[in-house]
């Protein structure tokens, strides 16, 4: 079966501390001013006292039919065999078509290189057997990334347990971040 | 999200379509209106290599990676407008200077006879329609492409169509009654202003049928059509699209093709509402590049 | 060198190195290159040889006090990036974002490079550059001065909570003075003190891994991260533990709770008194516990006769029907019922009694060393570390300047009073201080009252300091010896159980800057009390800290800790209450000795008047105290502190999101961008604190958001010596 590369991130056990979000910039080298990945608030839902958060966590979704990837005039935003989206430097113009046609505005223009930049599911660590930078250091486990073609990783025995949802499923782009809302009391072992 | 294509893309824009509109109008000028067209068709010819132009110039300077533009033309992305556009425009944009070559006076010729250049002349003036049409839908396929509220209107590629050719036969009439060198007669003009009218006339249906369309469409499609028609880009949608852009020139083109204007305000008023057209085209462009980024999917 | 700098100077842009370090600070981004289609993931195989120079460093981070363990990578002499070290039980390897940041305040421009003298009149922000030998001479000329002249007790040695401490200690007992300031009194004093006079123990752990129900107060684990005890809060959560928070903000902790409680500022004992009445109503409590190893019982049955659900509903706002359900459903899942010791809990001046209840309810459920209850005192259990060994201590001149224990008889001395300490440097009473080494601490930005710190440090002969940046205390300093940052340098080991974990230099110093460790040995040099910290070298002292294990220093470098084997827990102590009476003191004897009610009981807090608001502070996530608002990398995931109001204030005063406000105090004013809510109770404003910086060495800090120390009012527990900072009312307008 062929690779299929994506995020399960349990929302229930986020606490929006960023963490995450640092240590994606510390990785990557991500320029001041940008950012490959976030943890977005719903902000404080209802009337004081009955009140309610939640935290979401994102990235690049690595999409199915990603938009980005169809729009590029240079083949330089591509999608691997693996389901990893990335952008090869030596053929991106800049032209920053890919960072309007991302519908989770998951891409920026790097203003160090010029190029397009985004979550690159932390290749680099992912072909040294390690996970993610953001995976690694989340507090409260919420984000968990693998092969989600694999039932024997931990993203697929989640979806397998939990309901799950993604964002903008009407607008067609297959988004490989699995979110799951449930409070998950057990992160299953696997790949 | 934020701002990624600005003021640099509109001009691209705008000018693409100006160009193209330009060119098609010196074409049919000069394939169906014969001698008593062809002020009018030389001055397409002369306009219509400049915007565009211009407008490349721009975008290559807006590029992240300017140094590395020739990576656009090492393939063909048969999935990206911009790839296969970039193809059109390149050929449009070297033909349209060889078109206006060709409309030089013959003292300016250097290359070739002049029997050969005029056969050539006319058989590129059956060509550059095509490229023109392709040039000026193509912008908006690409905004199509990128699935964003209000870019992806299918009729968009059709609106910048009839908007290019608007602004096209605008800056024609423009520039053939300006300035000291021999104006385009009485005819010329009267024809392309009925031309523009009927221009006008069809944009705003287009524009209404948009809008419509978008209105019933999902809920983050209605919010982002709201932003043009109540929200932040209501006073530029209203006031410079809708009164100054269209309607006012629409007035004043019509009033000229009844006659009802006097003899000496023909002129100014001639190259004020040709001037608001392309105002209005200008903006056009514009509240449509942004609100599509201002607003998303939710 | 005798060239002068100007504060703005010294931290200039322009400063920063040149070369792959500055490469590195800057985050150049390489982009992801060119990939071949063939490089499938996990193939393992990477190139690493082709890598030059990379290694792995263990050390342990500094970016708070829990002091988490931390795997550095290294590749070409840049530290790239840092994750947590997944043997060390303080982060079982995750780090929290501001562990994640520590490059970012290695490599900042901010950084001070060399020992810096005050060049023109103090405050003035002029500095020249002098040698470590200069600035340290010239230190320890000042304090030998200042103790000829005046007796030792006229200097003041300040530090707060690090590694080095113990030396730190040795120091300040070596010189002789009695005046130790640490910034307890500005955190927890309420809950050691209160815990240490009922169990003995100032404070006892929790076993969150078997708890069923957990009631926490104002303690905001999800912001204010520990990090392990996050996780395991996340994962109490996850597994449906009953999680109650008090807390009259809706703080992050809140968002995650199973039930969120929005009790009325400073009346958090009032709800635990009613919890105590109905469970002794009930006969809920574990009573042969109680029989067995409490003391004081039929005096609490006494006074909490009146404190019925009813009343605490008047008080603390939270409804009897509440109250009551909850003490059954907490009293039912005993003895895995938690009431948690909290930190900084109310910061009222009842929040002494707060504890005192809180402690008690604990001990009614007899959860003491109990699967999911308290954890006792892990002395016992850790391992020892060697000793240095040095001569006998001069005796201590006079009485400490912070009223401990002569203003403040039941406060420990290791915590002291700090504010008291400043006031008291002030007013000159009981005696004149001179002289001030503070160490690792920023007391400018943290004691309330802000300009009274100013001028405390104004008055002083001499005040040097011992920093990594140029904080808003070190601008005011005579002299400034830089410490290295946390990943160049060495410190005293720590004993978690029968682990010991290594701080070691992952980079060496950058700058002409030195370990606190060598600091404070040179400084003892120079005034004579070298034998006091008989250590060379950092890796002498380190050696003699390992005498008692069969491990070496190298071999423990290596692997970032050493595991002593046959080290058996021992928890035959468990229940040998260091107490006056060997028992749990639900009535506490000391209490009853100082003529003070020795039950828990019932203090009314102060009211805000109309139109005031209580004050209310607290930490987030990506900020630990005062320290990181300079770091960059966490000014982007939070830019600055923001005054939270109530929709209905918001309206009242007409703001929306982001409009600036003034809040203004009896001792302050500042200015603030609002953030209207509906998760804060609408008589309450509160603000992240630790922002608003005046040191222009901070570039990056100063004048970002406000300083909440500019609007405390100093007020101070007579009892714990604890800070009551939201006693401090405010008023809140449009700016």
């Amino acid at each position: 079966m062929t690779i299929r590369m994506g995020f399960v991130i349990i929302t229930s056990r986020c606490i929006d501390c960023d963490a995450c979000m640092v240590a994606c910039r510390s990785e990557n080298d991500v320029p001041l001013g940008h950012t490959r990945n976030w943890v977005k608030t719903s902000g404080v839902q209802g009337q004081f006292p009955k009140v309610s958060e939640m935290f979401q966590p994102g990235n690049c979704m690595h999409c199915d039919n990603p938009p980005c990837v169809a729009v590029c005039p240079t083949g330089a935003s591509q999608k691997r065999p693996d389901g990893i989206i990335i952008v090869e430097d030596k053929k991106c113009i800049g032209c920053k078509y890919c960072l309007t046609a991302c519908p989770y505005d998951a891409r920026f223009s790097n203003s160090e290189t010029g190029k397009a930049d985004k979550c690159t599911l932390c290749l680099h660590r992912l072909e040294q057997g390690l996970k993610p930078a953001c995976v690694q250091t989340c507090l409260g486990k919420s984000r968990q990334a693998g092969d989600l073609n694999d039932p024997g990783s931990v993203v697929s025995k989640l979806i397998a347990h939990y309901p799950t949802r993604i964002l903008l499923k009407d607008v067609g782009t297959g988004p490989n971040i699995y979110y799951i809302d449930e409070a998950v009391p057990d992160i299953p072992e696997g790949k | 999200m934020e701002l990624t294509w600005g003021l640099m893309i509109v001009i691209y824009l705008f000018t693409a379509g100006l160009s193209a509109g330009a060119m098609i109008t010196s074409n049919l000028a000069f394939l169906y209106g014969g001698r008593e067209f062809e002020l009018v068709s030389r001055w397409g010819a002369y306009l219509s290599p400049f915007p565009i132009s211009l407008g490349l110039g721009v975008l290559v300077l807006d590029l992240g990676s300017p140094l590395n533009f020739y990576q656009l033309f090492l393939t063909l992305e048969l999935s990206s407008p911009m790839s296969y556009g970039s193809w059109i425009i390149l050929f449009f944009t070297m033909l349209s200077f060889v078109y206006l070559y060709f409309w030089l006076p013959e003292t300016y010729q250097r290359i070739g006879q002049t029997q050969q250049l005029g056969l050539w002349k006319k058989r590129l003036a059956k060509l550059m329609p095509v490229l023109s049409i392709a040039v000026a839908s193509y912008t908006g396929l690409l905004l199509n492409a990128a699935v964003r509220p209000i870019w992806n209107a299918p009729l968009l590629p059709i609106l910048f169509l009839i908007s290019a050719l608007s602004t096209g036969v605008a800056a024609v009439i423009m520039i053939s009654n300006l300035g000291p060198w021999k104006r385009a007669r009485h005819k010329e003009l009267h024809v392309l202003t009925k031309a523009d009218a009927g221009l006008i006339i069809l944009e705003c249906l287009i524009i209404l049928i948009m809008i419509v369309m978008g209105r019933l469409s999902s809920a983050s499609e209605t919010m982002a059509f709201s932003s043009l028609l109540f929200g932040n880009y209501a006073w530029v949608f209203w006031l410079l699209i809708v009164g100054l852009g269209l309607i006012i020139p629409l007035f004043l083109e019509l009033m000229e093709l009844k006659d009802k204007i006097p003899v000496k305000w023909v002129w100014p008023v001639t190259i004020s509402s040709s001037f608001l057209v392309l105002f209005g085209g200008f903006f056009v462009r514009y509240v449509i590049t942004y609100a599509g980024q201002t607003s998303s999917w939710f | 060198m005798s060239k002068v700098y100007t504060w703005d100077q010294l931290f200039s842009r322009r400063q920063f190195i040149k070369g792959s370090v500055a490469t590195a600070a800057l985050g150049s981004a390489a982009g992801i290159g060119l990939l071949t289609p063939e490089a499938n993931l996990g193939q393992g195989n990477s190139d690493q040889a082709s890598v030059k120079g990379k290694k792995f460093v263990t050390t342990i981070c500094e970016q708070c006090v829990w002091r988490c363990g931390v795997i550095a990578r290294v590749e070409d002499g840049v530290v790239k990036m840092l994750e947590g070290n997944p043997n060390h039980p303080n982060n079982l390897g995750k780090l929290c974002p501001r562990g994640n940041a520590g490059i970012e305040t290695l490599y900042s421009p901010d950084r001070i490079k060399f020992p810096l003298i005050r060049a023109g009149a103090r405050g003035s922000g002029l500095w020249r550059r002098a040698t470590w030998d200069e600035a340290l001479s010239y230190t320890a000329d000042q304090m030998k001065k200042i103790k000829d002249k005046y007796s030792a007790k006229a200097m003041m040695f300040n530090s707060t909570d690090n590694l080095s401490q113990p030396f730190f200690e040795i120091l300040l007992k070596a010189y002789g003075t009695p005046n130790y300031g640490t910034q307890r009194s500005l955190c927890f004093n309420s809950m050691t003190t209160g815990f240490l006079y009922t169990y003995g123990t100032p404070q006892p752990g929790t076993d969150f891994s078997k708890c069923k129900y957990i009631i926490f107060t104002g303690r905001n684990l999800a912001e204010g991260i520990s990090n392990s005890e996050t996780q395991e809060m996340i994962e109490m959560v996850a597994r449906g533990v009953k999680v109650v928070v008090l807390d009259p903000r809706f703080s992050k902790t809140a968002s995650k709770a199973t039930e969120w409680l929005s009790v009325r500022p400073g009346t958090d004992s009032a709800f635990f008194l009613a919890m105590i009445h109905v469970i002794i109503k009930e006969k809920l409590y574990d009573e042969s516990f109680v029989n067995q190893y409490t003391k004081g019982f039929d005096e609490l049955v006494t006074e909490v006769i009146d404190y019925t659900p009813e009343w605490a509903e008047k008080k603390c706002e939270i409804s009897a029907t509440t109250i009551r359900r909850i003490a059954l459903d907490f009293a039912a899942a005993a003895p895995a019922a938690i009431a948690h010791p909290n930190w900084r809990t109310s910061n009222f001046v009842n929040s002494f009694q707060t504890e005192r209840a809180i402690a008690v309810l604990n001990a009614l459920m007899g959860n003491w060393a109990q699967p999911g209850g308290l954890i006792p005192d892990q002395e016992l259990s850790t391992v020892k570390l060697g000793v240095l060994s040095h001569p006998a201590f001069p005796p201590a001149q006079g009485i400490r300047l912070d009223g401990v224990p002569w203003q403040y008889p039941m406060v420990p001395l290791a915590y002291g009073v700090i504010q008291t300490m400043r006031d008291n440097i002030l007013t000159g009473k009981p005696y004149e201080a001179k002289g001030w080494l503070i160490s690792r601490q920023n007391p400018v930005l943290s004691i309330p009252e802000r300009q009274k710190t100013i001028n405390a440090l104004m008055k002083l002969d001499f005040v040097a300091v011992i920093d990594i940046q140029a904080s808003d205390t070190a601008y005011y300093a005579d002299v400034i010896l830089p410490e290295s940052y946390y990943l160049e340098r060495f410190d005293g080991l720590i004993p978690i159980k029968n682990k010991i974990f290594i701080r070691q230099p992952v980079v060496e110093p950058l700058y002409d800057t030195k370990s606190s460790l060598m600091i404070y040995k040179e400084l003892a040099d120079k005034l004579g009390l070298g034998e006091f910290l008989p250590f060379k070298n950092e890796k002498d002292l380190l050696a003699q800290q390992l005498k008692p294990f069969s491990v070496e220093l190298e071999v423990l470098q290596r692997v970032g800790h050493y595991e002593v084997q046959d080290f058996k827990e021992d928890h035959s102590k468990d229940f040998e209450f260091q107490t006056s009476s060997g028992k749990i003191e639900i009535s506490s004897g000391i209490m009853a000795q100082m003529g003070k009610k020795a039950v828990p009981t019932w203090n009314e807090p102060p009211r805000p008047e109309k139109d005031h608001y209580y004050l209310l502070t607290g930490k987030t996530a990506q900020h630990t105290q005062m320290f990181t608002q300079n770091n960059r990398w966490l000014l982007e995931v939070f830019p600055e502190n923001r005054a939270w109001l109530h929709t209905s204030v918001a309206a009242k005063i007409g703001v929306k999101t982001n409009d600036d406000v003034v809040l203004e105090s009896e001792v302050g004013k500042v200015s603030i961008k609002a953030f209207v809510t509906e998760g804060i109770r609408p008589d309450c404003i509160f603000m992240v604190g630790g922002f608003g910086h005046v040191s222009k060495g901070l570039k990056a800090a100063y004048g970002l958001g406000a300083s909440d120390s500019a609007l405390h009012k100093t007020v101070t527990d007579p009892i714990s010596g604890g800070s009551a900072l939201s006693e401090t009312f405010v008023t809140v307008s449009k700016a």
